[in-house]
């Protein structure tokens, strides 16, 4: 999986997988979003709801969305779909300035990775279900 | 406490000067409630007090509406009203529109209260149910006492600035702005209600609408494009320069034809865009960047593409109404239809 | 499946040397719960407060509610695959101290929220201000990882439940209701002329404070299946989730799923409510096709010609529900779908983040943005420290006077997408 992600958590956990990819950027939720959008444009389909969890996107500064590695000949229109909705959605919200500790800091990493974990293990029955049977 | 001062907006039927044959009176004022204003004097009681009526032919106002307004706005202003009630125009398509404009330029331009109602169907009421408050009515006159037990209860509460509720609770037609409110029966047992309805074919109402799905299925493939004839179409606003047409920068009224006969490329000081939505300097420096003359050239000297259409059609997308793009196209889609166009190309931005 | 819940009410809650019920008043020995829960290693300290209907008390940042159930009749206990052995439940008789709940509260991650006011503006917005409750403030041993906090926090509660619940087993319930599905077939030759219904009810499952537990399986691992609607009377789903607390099901909401309770109501006279169907929300978009592609297929095999379906959450969800509301349709059956809206503060935004023509019959549990003020209150259960920085609250919302700001989406059940609440939008 393609994971591109803001979150230092993640990075530091999938640097041991290389089965993975992180295209790891220190950008704002909603340059993630944009950064997803143009690889999208390239061809990568989206493997991961781009609004998983329920931490409102002006509550966290986190995001992971997980991609497939190659890019496809053809745009995929869902993804599209998925990632401008997803981009609308996060729009909506207005933006909050509040003080995070290291602590929420800290935990708005955590959760994000969870949720990212949750897709890592469904992705692992997929493509391994799919290289068995190849 | 001090009487609201209710100015009330009729057409020349109920004022009872006559149908369609008097639908061409231009505005007249009357001291006091006229027609249906009794029942709305009636139902406000003691509360307001209806100062006049202004009476105004359907057809005049529709059709001279820039000189109507004016007049109405200062035959309200003149009075002192604190409150506008125009109608109701239940499903009088032409009074609903006259009431929908005197209710909204009443609150915009006077910065008074207004109120109408109309049935739900009625053209004015998708035109105005943004701007104005608008009572759901049935689609006859003989729903007049039901509009006007829900009419005088919200006026009230609009001049005195109470919290509105819900429209469902108010009886007003939605607004697009979603308002809280708690039900008689809880969440579970409505939807089982609901779905036991869907089930008997029964009528139904979703407490959610989903937003208006205005999608377009795509037509089949061009069978063969190396001999297609190609139009480019966009909403990015590129015009020749000093835009002849003066199309507007936002909300666009219109939309230009441009000859594109013998222009191999969009150069700068020959055209430009007119759309103030984004930064203009690059579709300046070379408008081909948003309407791509050039690459449709080059494809047809390669006989990539059968030909470029002589014309194209462009106007401003920002923030321009769907029902005016509609009606842009439904213009030139015959021009592009009678002169055997196969595919359009429709930029944005 | 026949499943008799005898109905004990309570009207208060008391400290006392004993735990009883002793004429409607729930009488709790904080002593023996605190041991209970203290078995734990992984709970370092465990403090029971009590909080009534109409008290000057705040219970913030609520982790979960959960309802004193015991089983005195039939196979199983009150919450199978986890603290009770794995067994089908939902037949025989259950007691319920009706009126009475368990609440936990601990912070598991820094932005917690979840607020109950037992009086005061936010206490109509929340069920369990009306409920005599039996709050554990619990804290973690050092060290503890967030996952192993969650599971000991959400442990604690249930064990809470399951004691005091085993106060009502002697008792003699003051009225008892029967609940009955039969087996498709036979419920098919006594209700042949009603058309068949059923309930789809999606569970959050995507992570940490966002999972929802089977019989103990994880429900983000599970293929969407059907259960005997009274199985999750006796606790067979519970609650592992409390992000934006508006809109997810305590285990309490489970035990009494308002949509199975209101299909009942119905049931033999205006359609044959013929089963229940549970499927998740992954993260995962594959999982989201094959969930709600299997949803769709096993609503068919069932022969239902109509469906309520229920979500729980927003955003990712929303994905979902629409996915299962389209490929419902598509098998020509009439589906109500249940969910709550975040319009914006001001109402104007689109509610949803995805949308479909099939979903022409939705029932709203209200706009979770809408902001409210909640009064200052004289004792406050847990800690209003994050108060401001929860989900719907913000910086500086806490004004002098205590009184404080925030979205509803912070007060636990206050937009239930299951229809607990009576709140709604237009």
């Amino acid at each position: 999986m393609l994971v591109v992600s803001n979150n230092p958590l993640v990075q530091s956990h999938l640097i041991r997988e290389p089965q993975h990819t992180v295209a790891y950027a220190p950008v704002s939720f909603r340059d993630l979003l944009i950064l997803v959008r143009d690889k999208v444009h390239q061809g990568h389909v989206l493997l991961t709801h781009p609004l998983s969890g329920s931490v409102k996107p002006n509550e966290t500064l986190y995001k992971s969305i997980g991609m497939t590695q190659q890019p496809q000949a053809g745009l995929c229109v869902d993804s599209l779909l998925l990632i401008e909705e997803a981009i609308l959605a996060h729009d909506r919200f207005p933006p909050r300035t509040r003080e995070v500790t290291p602590q929420m800091d800290a935990d708005f990493q955590l959760v994000d990775w969870t949720l990212l974990q949750s897709a890592l293990l469904s992705d692992f029955a997929r493509t391994r279900g799919a290289s068995a049977g190849a | 406490m001090q009487k609201i001062r209710i100015v009330h907006y009729i057409n020349q039927f109920f004022a009872q000067i006559g149908g369609e044959e008097m639908a061409h009176v231009p505005p007249q004022w009357r001291e006091g409630p006229v027609g249906p204003g009794l029942a709305l004097a009636a139902a406000f009681g003691q509360t307001a007090e209806i100062v006049g009526t202004v009476i105004c032919g359907d057809s005049y106002f529709n059709e001279h509406t820039s000189e109507a307004l004016p007049e109405i706005l200062d035959m309200i202003k003149a009075a002192g009203a604190d409150l506008l009630i125009a109608g109701p125009a239940f499903n009088a398509g032409r009074y609903g529109v006259a009431c929908g404009t005197v209710a909204k330029a009443a609150q915009d331009e006077l910065g008074i209260k207004a109120i109408t109602g109309m049935y739900v169907e009625n053209p004015g009421a998708d035109m105005f149910a943004q701007d104005v408050y608008i009572i759901s009515t049935r689609n006859s006159a003989a729903g007049m006492r039901d509009a006007v037990k829900k009419l005088a209860p919200l006026a009230q509460k609009l001049v005195s600035g109470e919290p509105i509720g819900a429209s469902s609770e108010e009886g007003y037609l939605p607004r697009g702005i979603r308002v809280n409110l708690f039900e008689k029966d809880r969440g579970a047992k409505r939807a089982v209600e609901m779905l036991v309805r869907k089930l008997r074919g029964q009528d139904f109402t979703t407490e959610y609408p989903m937003p208006d799905f205005d999608r377009v299925a795509p037509q089949p493939a061009v069978k063969n494009i190396s001999r297609a004839k190609v139009a480019l179409v966009t909403s990015g606003g590129i015009v020749p320069f000093g835009n002849p047409d003066r199309i507007e920068s936002s909300n666009a009224s219109r939309y230009g034809r441009y000859d594109l006969e013998n222009i191999m490329d969009l150069t700068e000081g020959k055209w430009a865009t007119a759309h103030g939505g984004y930064d203009p300097s690059y579709a300046n420096r070379d408008a081909d960047r948003v309407l791509p003359v050039d690459v449709m050239r080059e494809m047809e000297i390669e006989g990539k593409i059968g030909s470029l259409f002589r014309y194209t059609y462009s106007t401003v997308g920002n923030g321009t109404a769907v029902k005016s793009s509609k009606a842009f196209a439904d213009e030139f889609v015959k021009e592009l239809i009678k002169e055997n166009v196969q595919a359009v190309i429709l930029t944005s931005t | 499946m026949r499943l008799e819940l005898g109905f004990i009410p309570i009207h208060d809650v008391q400290f006392a040397d004993t735990s009883r019920v002793e004429d409607g008043v729930l009488y709790v020995n904080a002593e023996d719960i605190k041991a209970l829960v203290l078995k734990d290693e992984h709970i370092s300290s465990v403090e029971v407060e009590l909080a009534r209907p109409g008290e000057s008390v705040r219970i913030t940042p609520v982790k979960d509610v959960v309802e004193p159930r015991v089983k005195v009749d039939g196979p199983g206990g009150m919450f199978p695959g986890t603290v009770s052995r794995v067994k089908t439940v939902g037949q025989g008789r259950t007691h319920v101290l009706k009126g009475a709940a368990v609440v936990t509260t601990g912070k598991i991650v820094g932005f917690q929220e979840g607020i109950i006011d037992m009086s005061g503006a936010g206490a109509q917005y929340t069920p369990f201000s009306k409920t005599q409750n039996v709050v554990l403030i619990l804290r973690p041993q050092d060290g503890l990882s967030a996952h192993e906090h969650e599971v000991a926090v959400r442990l604690a509660g249930l064990k809470a439940a399951m004691y005091l619940g085993e106060l009502a087993r002697e008792l003699v319930p003051e009225t008892i209701e029967t609940y009955e599905t039969l087996p498709l077939l036979e419920g098919l030759k006594q209700h042949g002329d009603l058309p068949r219904v059923g309930y789809v009810q999606m569970l959050q499952s995507q992570g940490l404070l966002h999972d929802t537990y089977v019989y103990g399986v994880d429900a983000k691992k599970i293929l969407p299946t059907i259960l005997y609607p009274t199985e999750v009377m006796d606790g067979a789903i519970i609650s592992g989730n409390c992000v934006s607390a508006c809109d997810k099901n305590p285990t309490y909401v489970h035990q009494n799923n308002p949509i199975v309770h209101e299909l009942y109501a119905r049931h033999g006279k205006d359609f044959n409510f013929c089963a229940m169907i549970i499927t998740n929300e992954n993260v995962y978009l594959a999982d989201k096709v094959r969930s709600s592609d299997w949803t769709a297929k096993l609503c068919e095999f069932l022969g239902l010609e109509g469906v309520i379906v229920s979500e729980e959450g927003f955003g990712n969800p929303d994905t979902d529900l629409m996915m299962n509301s389209r490929k419902i349709s598509e098998k020509g059956i009439k589906a109500v779908l249940l969910t709550d809206e975040y319009a914006g503060r001001d109402g104007s935004s689109q509610s949803l983040a995805d949308a479909h023509v099939s979903a022409d019959a939705v029932v709203s549990a209200g706009n979770a943005n809408q902001v409210i003020t909640l009064p200052g209150m004289d004792r406050v259960i847990g800690s209003e420290a994050y108060v401001g920085i929860i989900a719907g609250g913000w910086d500086k919302n806490k004004m002098e006077d205590g009184t404080i700001m925030v979205e509803i989406q912070a007060i636990t059940g206050a937009t239930s997408e299951v229809g607990f609440g009576y709140l709604s939008a237009r």
